[in-house]
């Protein structure tokens, strides 16, 4: 027998569900999404759909412009640089490099702030306040500047860059989650809670945390977009990831040198980085705006 | 003064651009002058410390002046400080009688009293071989040209006859002297500076706070920023018509075109070879080029296993295809080399024999060495050099070609200064380098890059030593016969093309940049750029 | 208000201490011998060695080393410069104020354009205009500086022939550093080629600081507007509406003030990229301030130059951080309950 809905009964959507609902209603977040998505994907994936290898040399094509121009070739999509390696094989391969370094550095930041953050932000006190001005102190200074700390003590290189923006990236998320947890603590639901004979760690895992959960979206993106252009500033300063590695900030360094001959080996790997980072952002701006209207 | 098109559009677009800003328009005046952008801080003041191609520039032919100087075309000695000379009939006794009224320059921290004389020959010349001199121990880097060419244990001891005269005793004849006493390394310094600088404890000065004899004297040196120097006005040879030199320390090529196309500067070094289009397309730039005295190489460190295997280092000869690596770096702009001699010299001959690109072999070479999974440092300038335009680009060529035949390329680079301390240390697998000749002897290449003597004062990259190879090429010194020489040089080749000590690469042409309307630069097959030399070797 | 001075002052000596110490630490860490590390000296000799030893107290405890680093850091012996052998508080007295000029014409730069454009984007009715805007931030927010840089170099520079595109001024001009800026020092000097200089040393400055301008001005405009639409929509804009007041009076006399205290409080929390990005500017463009010298400090491992830059960078984030949080709580009658001391 069929049923037959009688009363029109609105289904009422999850929270996440409102988010995804104002999120999915501009279309440039969307496009940032996708982004995003493709990204994560040729991070996995990138190195079997390019046509060449990252390394391969191409001598009988040096310097060859991308195929739009009368003088480039389809079988170089995105031309050579003076090595003759593929440009587009390259990105794919820097990917990885550069998109899923950053991925991963903030992932593990993202771990240790909470972690940090949550403690301390239950915390309260002398303990606190110290800890408070460590990480101001590791705040104020900037990200290149602790990579080139890094840089000092051992030396070039990707694995480096890692801890260098790792270090600068952490004390944000602590300090972000510091602060909301403690901002939470103060108000009454928590307060109400503690009536009801809760202990600390059931406030902080199932009345605080809840709420700390937009804070960590918001500030994991910010930390993303962060992330990739210190990568890539780095690997331009020669401080990242070292030649041949097909990081983009890397290429850009190496395309400087053939730069007034050849502008695409600079122009491409930039706008590579552009596009990824605007995508993150594009997907950090609707998210914030999706959010914002429950946080109030 | 100088004033170009470029710098003039400049001025005409920017007042567009910035028409409000409230300084009017119009050309603007500048001081005049000459810019050089040049590749890179220079180590010290002083040539005889050194032999990076960046201090010599900065240095040699700008503050100093040397006894003689080397015509470069006719391979003819020609006076500079001294005017005239004497070689005893056993070629030990070498007499120079020095010119009169040569002034040193006068500057904040030294006033000269007196006029150059022999006492200030005896001093340059003592504070290198006599360890006895206060001044010997003051350079930190000893004097690594002097050292690898054996001047120590060549000179028996430096004689001032009377005020304008000396003499230079030899313990054995040597024929590559004179050309050694032409060299840019070989510079006049001033004793009564050196006095005035013992007197009051700055010893070290004397390499930094530099005091010569030559065209132009230090005024301001900023690092990683500009050399300044004003011209000397009491210079004994032609005065330079410009008031100022500035070399503006530029390390990036692309930047330092970027700048000679803006007019930041008005003559530019070491230009890459993908740069030349460029300059072609600009008719206010022109290039100025002359096949050059030197040669790029990849040294293999002897005395490291496994490349103290000879099998191994054939192997890595003929896995690296040179024609490759002379299309993507070099372009146009340099030959292959077959030998450690370039062409250029009337020694050369070309026979040596050449590992030809063959990766096949190189597999079986590194087969029969029992050697599997090789994997090697490296080691790339980080700089331009006359030499070698790009060695981190050779560096990858290279990697790549030894990935083909299994082996495992690790590039290592520092910044130069680094580079070059890290370097003596000796505790690197392979290096990519070169040599640019100082002098038009061709025991100027022989005897520093690769004689036993050389391994000690660092100049021989690949630690090797060999007596047969010794033996050749000390017999070469002592002959003045070209054409024996010239047979005991070829078959030196034959000693290093069975050994491999190194893989010769490259022959490159010597380059300059300038606008057309700078004045014109003397560019020499060999040596340090000198901004005042026109005058000088045309005059004499 | 003293005591909330006294905290701040207070929080400034903590985090400076924190700071050398994590310097310290550092130095500790350099693959050189520690000496050298601390002084600049390769090789010195027996009596510099010893020299050495008695000013860092290298004989003694690490916590006696500290403070002998602390005391020596702070009393402005910072060492030499390897590659230069010059004092390193020389040269840095030399590359601040170079800095300095960069960061303050591009911080007018940003102001400027940035906060009319926010306030624009705040009250268009245009949503086109809203959008490009808003969008046109978003791309400069995301944009690689070095990239941004270079492309601009490549353009204004080398194609174009417009401006300069390294340094600060063309060398054939000499000029004696006074205050340090090169605008001004140029005026100053007595040169005949003083309003020649000035103008070269203007056309130097433009692509670095337009580059350089690009992320405060996004930020800023963005703030602006954000600010702005959150003033526009209070009750006592509303009164003024009421009383008839001008429209362009209401918005400059009543809203945009209040609109820039948040901007203060934004532009404390932006100093630490800031700087990164005036890094990468300076060694792109050649600009000889304390980014590019450090970058090249970095390269020569100049650890002397390394550990001085770090800390003068970051002391002036510190510092300049702290001074706009205290100029923020002033103008901000909302946020003087901070006076009494919370938390």
């Amino acid at each position: 027998m069929a049923q037959t809905k009688i009363y029109l009964d609105d289904a009422i959507p999850s929270p996440a569900m409102k988010v995804w609902r104002v999120f999915a209603s501009k279309p440039q977040a969307l496009a940032g999404l996708w982004g995003v998505g493709m990204l994560l994907l040729l991070t996995l994936v990138g190195h079997y759909l390019a046509p060449f290898a990252a390394e391969f040399q191409d001598p009988d094509a040096l310097l060859l412009p991308p195929s739009w121009n009368s003088n480039g070739t389809v079988e170089h999509f995105l031309g050579t640089d003076d090595l003759g390696r593929d440009i587009f094989s390259r990105l794919l391969y820097g990917v990885q490099l550069t998109f899923g370094t950053a991925v991963a550095i903030v992932s593990s930041a993202l771990v240790v702030g909470v972690i940090i953050g949550s403690i301390s932000g239950m915390m309260s006190g002398l303990k606190s306040s110290i800890l408070g001005h460590l990480l101001d102190a590791l705040l104020s200074i900037p990200s290149l500047l602790m990579a080139i700390l890094v840089v000092a003590v051992t030396g070039p290189g990707l694995s480096n860059v890692f801890w260098a923006v790792g270090i600068s990236l952490t004390p944000q998320f602590v300090r972000a989650i510091h602060q909301t947890v403690h901002e939470e603590l103060q108000k009454e639901y928590v307060t109400a809670a503690r009536l009801d004979g809760a202990n600390a760690l059931q406030i902080f895992w199932y009345v605080i945390m809840p709420n700390v959960w937009e804070t960590v979206i918001i500030q994991t993106t910010l930390a993303v977009s962060a992330a990739i252009l210190d990568i890539a500033a780095l690997g331009f300063l020669n401080l990242g990831a070292q030649a041949p590695q097909p990081e983009w900030g890397t290429m850009v360094l190496q395309g400087l040198d053939s730069f007034l001959t050849a502008p695409w080996t600079v122009t491409i790997p930039g706008l590579a980085i552009l596009l990824s980072v605007l995508s993150v952002n594009l997907v950090g701006d609707g998210l914030r705006s999706a959010l914002t209207p429950m946080r109030n | 003064m100088l004033r170009f098109t470029g710098k003039l559009r400049l001025r005409l677009s920017s007042c567009t651009l910035l028409g409000l800003a409230l300084v009017g328009c119009g050309p603007l005046p500048v001081p005049s002058g000459l810019v050089y952008c040049s590749e890179g801080n220079p180590e010290s003041f002083n040539p005889q410390t050194v032999t990076s191609g960046t201090t010599i520039d900065a240095t040699s032919h700008q503050i100093y002046n040397r006894l003689i100087d080397d015509n470069p075309y006719t391979g003819e000695f020609i006076p500079a400080l001294a005017t005239s000379w004497h070689v005893s009939k056993d070629g030990l006794n070498y007499d120079f009688e020095l010119r009169h009224g040569v002034n040193f320059q006068d500057r904040p921290y030294f006033h000269p009293t007196r006029q150059f004389n022999a006492d200030d020959v005896v001093f340059s010349f003592e504070r290198i071989i006599d360890k006895n001199n206060p001044f010997h121990f003051v350079s930190r880097t000893g004097y690594p040209f002097f050292e690898s060419i054996g001047f120590e244990k060549l000179i028996k001891r430096v004689v001032k006859l009377d005020s304008d005269k000396v003499r230079f005793e030899l313990n054995y004849p040597d024929a590559s002297f004179m050309a050694n006493m032409a060299t840019d390394f070989a510079v006049i310094l001033s004793k009564e500076y050196a006095d005035q600088l013992q007197a009051s404890g700055h010893m070290s000065d004397i390499d930094s706070k530099a005091v010569g004899t030559g065209p132009f004297m230090l005024v301001d040196y900023v690092k990683n920023e500009y050399i300044r120097f004003r011209r000397h006005p009491g210079y004994w040879g032609t005065i330079p018509s410009a008031d100022q030199l500035v070399f503006d320390i530029t390390p990036r090529s692309t930047i330092r075109l970027s700048k000679l196309i803006v007019g930041d500067c008005s003559i530019s070094a070491l230009p890459k070879a993908g740069e030349l289009p460029v300059v072609a397309a600009h008719e206010n730039l022109t290039l100025e080029s002359q096949p050059g005295m030197n040669v790029a190489y990849w040294a293999f460190n002897t005395r490291k296993p496994p490349l103290d295997n000879i099998k191994v280092r054939q192997a890595l000869a003929y896995a690296i295809d040179k024609q490759n690596l002379l299309r993507a770096v070099y372009q146009d702009t340099a030959v292959e080399a077959s030998g450690i001699l370039p062409p250029s010299s009337w020694a050369y001959t070309g026979t040596a024999l050449d590992y030809q690109y063959n990766p096949q072999k190189a597999r079986d070479l590194l087969k029969q060495a029992g050697i599997r999974n090789l994997s090697i440092d490296i080691w790339a300038m980080p700089v331009a050099r006359i030499y070698n335009p790009n060695s981190q680009k050779t560096a990858e060529l290279i990697q790549a070609d030894l990935a083909a035949v299994g082996v495992r390329a690790n590039i290592v680079s520092y910044d130069w200064s680094v580079f070059t301390r890290k370097l003596s240390s000796s505790n690197y697998d392979s290096v990519l380098i070169g040599w640019s000749a100082d002098n038009s002897d061709p025991d100027n290449f022989y005897t520093p890059l690769l004689s036993c003597g050389s391994v000690a004062s660092k100049s021989n990259r690949s630690n090797w030593c060999n007596a047969q190879y010794d033996k050749l090429i000390n017999r070469a010194k002592v002959i003045t016969d070209k054409g024996e020489r010239t047979e005991l040089y070829r078959q030196a080749e034959e000693v290093i093309d069975a050994e491999v000590p190194l893989v010769p690469l490259a022959y490159a042409k010597r380059m300059l940049l300038k606008h057309t309307d700078a004045p014109p630069i003397l560019l020499m097959p060999f040596g340090g750029i000198g901004f005042n030399d026109m005058g000088n070797k045309g005059q004499q | 208000m003293a005591n909330y001075l006294i905290r701040r002052l207070n929080l400034f000596i903590a985090t400076s201490l924190l700071l050398i110490g994590i310097l310290f630490y550092a130095t500790h860490l350099f693959p050189v011998d520690l000496g050298y590390a601390l002084s600049g000296i390769q090789y010195p000799t027996d009596a510099q060695e010893a020299q050495i030893i008695e000013d860092y107290r290298l004989d003694k405890g690490s916590v006696r080393q500290f403070l002998a680093y602390t005391g020596e850091r702070l009393s402005g012996n910072l060492g030499v410069s390897v590659t230069s052998k010059r004092p390193i508080s020389e040269e840095l007295l030399l590359a601040l104020p170079a800095s300095f000029e960069l960061a303050f014409v591009a911080g007018l730069i940003a102001l400027v354009f940035g906060v009319p454009l926010g306030v624009i984007a705040a009250l268009t009715h245009h949503s086109a205009l809203k959008k490009f805007i808003m969008a046109g931030t978003l791309t400069g927010y995301s944009i690689p500086v070095f990239w941004l840089g270079l492309t601009l170099a490549l353009w204004f520079g080398v194609k174009l022939g417009w401006l300069p595109i390294s340094g600060q001024i063309n060398l054939l001009y000499e000029i004696r550093p006074v205050t340090g800026f090169m605008l001004l020092d140029t005026l100053l000097s007595d040169s005949p080629y003083r309003i020649a200089a000035f103008r070269d040393a203007l056309l130097h400055i433009i692509l670095p600081a337009v580059t350089l301008a690009v992320l405060p001005f996004t930020v800023v405009v963005r703030i602006t507007r954000a600010a702005m639409v959150n003033v526009m929509g209070q009750t006592y804009i509303r009164a003024a509406e009421a009383r008839g007041l001008p429209y362009s009076k209401i918005v400059l006399r009543h809203a945009l003030p209040n609109a820039l205290i948040p901007l203060l409080k934004h532009i404390g929390l932006m100093l630490g990229p800031f700087a990164s990005y005036a890094i990468v500017v300076e060694v792109i463009f050649s600009w000889p301030g304390i980014g590019s010298w450090l970058v090249s400090g970095i390269y020569q491992r100049d650890y002397t130059v390394i550990q001085s830059g770090i800390l003068a960078v970051a002391l002036l984030i510190v510092f300049s951080s702290i001074l706009i949080e205290v100029l923020y709580t002033l103008a901000n009658p909302l946020s003087r309950k901070e006076f009494y001391g919370s938390n």
